[in-house]
């Protein structure tokens, strides 16, 4: 995030220069995507011919993981209230769930969610949805011990400062808790969301066409596995540069008191 | 800064009791803190609660809009009973300002923002309008040079009267202070009694719990001693300071005093 900080003008607020580079880290993700294929295509073999190949596989895991972090987030948040509850149960459902996600393998519950769910629930998902539910569950039980300690940092007197003006409970979460915890939990869940988009090449294992997929793909078919990994590796440490320049500027946008 | 506008609504109602109190308990565990106080305060009145640290009077102030519940004994404030049905405690709420020791200022809003939250959420007031009116408090209390400016960026006194012009934004019928000055450089206190000296000769009701002696004497019409969970003492700063009989008193004014 600093590169792109750097060339801002120094005259520009914070706020301003944080959100001109969080267009440019978005912008430049979804230029990296369109031009991956072009110029992997002029790459020598055995990655040129499998180009376009490698360019939707690292679509979908963009995709992937998108859209299992934004569930993870609703899911986290909710687990979050869970433990904080008055309520007991809702407490020991919190923990339960945090308790058996953490303590198993990912690809078990990939696996779980893709073979073993159709066999209880009258539900049978295809293998992106799969990875999705259980990624999301994944990333869940992690964001909920972030955004739980990030709502453990609000200062009581915040609260008692606007139940005091009247404000609801809902209002005084809405406008002063969550802004504030959200502040605190973000370096966490960042570290979460990057943790996720490499987590998700485990959905290779079901079947999804997703980056990991394609590289196993191309491996096999080529029998030359360091190009291969190489080109790999490559495309995920240039997503997850992405995602950390997004978050790096997402968080000097709320850091208000000028910590950095 | 300017005088604040008159808050007083004729002479004739300062008779009617605002906030009645009868033997108000509470406990902390184990522990009796308020222990049977009844008192009533009048529209227009500025009452000084001083005691101890210790003696309840923080609890007691902070009971009048319940962010401490009393378990015993009731309080009525403009005719709502404040009991745990919550509807009767937004109510209160609206028409109780407080302010607090360690300022509470949300540290992610500006001063602006911080004024207007309550009138646009609670009264749904516009935002331009709150905004108007936000600058009017803010000239009132001398801020309104600082207006953009964040919490963390502002000295404890104009954090402090940042918070008044938060608390008078819902245009409360009252206002409670918690130890206000204590958490104050000295060079600050004076700029935060001042503007509450204002805001009292513009007839708003006022309970401020302070060890500020000085405030007590000069703008007071009663003072309200707290020992160990009860009153001991209430009187006219005249009185009280001028001839304290009880023992205790005295032992705390001297204390105080030097």
């Amino acid at each position: 995030m600093k590169a792109t900080l750097a060339i801002l003008p120094r005259s520009w607020s914070r706020e301003r220069r944080s959100a001109v580079a969080i267009a440019v880290a978005v912008f430049g993700l979804v230029v990296f995507l369109w031009v991956l294929a072009q110029v992997l295509a002029v790459m020598p073999e055995p990655i040129g011919s499998a180009a376009e190949q490698f360019a939707s596989g690292a679509q979908i895991t963009v995709e992937l993981t998108v859209l299992s972090g934004l569930v993870g987030l609703v899911v986290g948040l909710l687990a979050a209230f869970g433990k904080l509850s008055k309520f007991p149960p809702a407490r020991w459902l919190a923990n339960f769930y945090i308790w058996v996600i953490r303590g198993t393998p990912l690809l078990v519950q990939i696996y779980f969610v893709f073979f073993a769910l159709p066999d209880i629930l009258p539900i049978e998902l295809p293998d992106f949805y799969s990875a999705v539910v259980a990624l999301a569950l994944n990333v869940g039980a992690y964001n909920a011990e972030a955004i739980r300690a990030g709502i453990l940092a609000v200062h009581r007197g915040q609260v008692e400062a606007a139940r005091s003006l009247g404000l609801s409970p809902l209002q005084t979460f809405r406008d002063i808790v969550f802004p504030q915890s959200f502040r605190v939990a973000l370096p966490s869940l960042v570290n979460n969301f990057v943790s996720l988009l490499k987590d998700s090449s485990l959905a290779s294992a079901i079947g999804v066409v997703e980056l990991m997929n394609i590289g196993n793909r191309v491996r096999s078919s080529s029998y030359q596995a360091v190009p291969v990994l190489v080109t790999t590796a490559v495309i995920y440490l240039v997503l997850t540069s992405f995602m950390t320049q997004v978050s790096g500027a997402i968080e000097r946008q709320l850091d208000i008191e000028n910590h950095k | 800064m300017t005088e604040f506008a008159s808050f007083s609504n004729g002479a004739e109602s300062k008779r009617k009791p605002l906030i009645t109190a009868r033997n108000i308990q509470k406990h902390f565990g184990s522990a009796h803190v308020i222990k049977g106080v009844s008192t009533e305060f009048y529209q227009g009145e500025v009452a000084v609660i001083i005691g101890a640290s210790g003696s309840g009077k923080s609890t007691f102030l902070r009971m009048l809009n319940r962010l401490e519940a009393h378990d015993g004994g009731n309080i009525v404030i403009d005719g709502i009973e404040l009991d745990a049905n919550l509807k009767h405690i937004d109510a209160v709420r609206r028409e109780v300002g407080m302010v607090f020791q360690s300022f509470n200022l949300f540290s992610h809003l500006t001063v602006l923002d911080n004024v207007t939250l309550a009138p646009r959420r609670v009264r749904k007031t516009p935002r331009e309008q709150a905004n108007r009116e936000a600058m009017e408090l803010l000239a009132k209390v001398g801020m309104s040079a600082h207006a953009h400016k964040y919490p963390h960026q502002l000295s404890g006194g104009q954090q402090q009267r940042v918070a008044i012009a938060r608390s008078l934004a819902m245009q409360p019928k009252v206002m409670l202070f918690d130890e206000p000055t204590s958490a104050l450089d000295p060079e600050m206190i004076k700029e935060v009694l001042d503007v509450m000296k204002d805001l009292a000769r513009s007839g708003m009701t006022m309970i401020v719990v302070t060890h500020e002696m000085g405030f007590a004497r000069e703008v007071a019409d009663r003072v309200i001693f707290f020992e160990q969970g009860k009153i001991l003492e209430e009187a006219p700063p005249e009185e009280f300071f001028g001839n304290a009989q009880n023992e205790r008193i005295r032992a705390f004014l001297g204390q105080i005093t030097n």
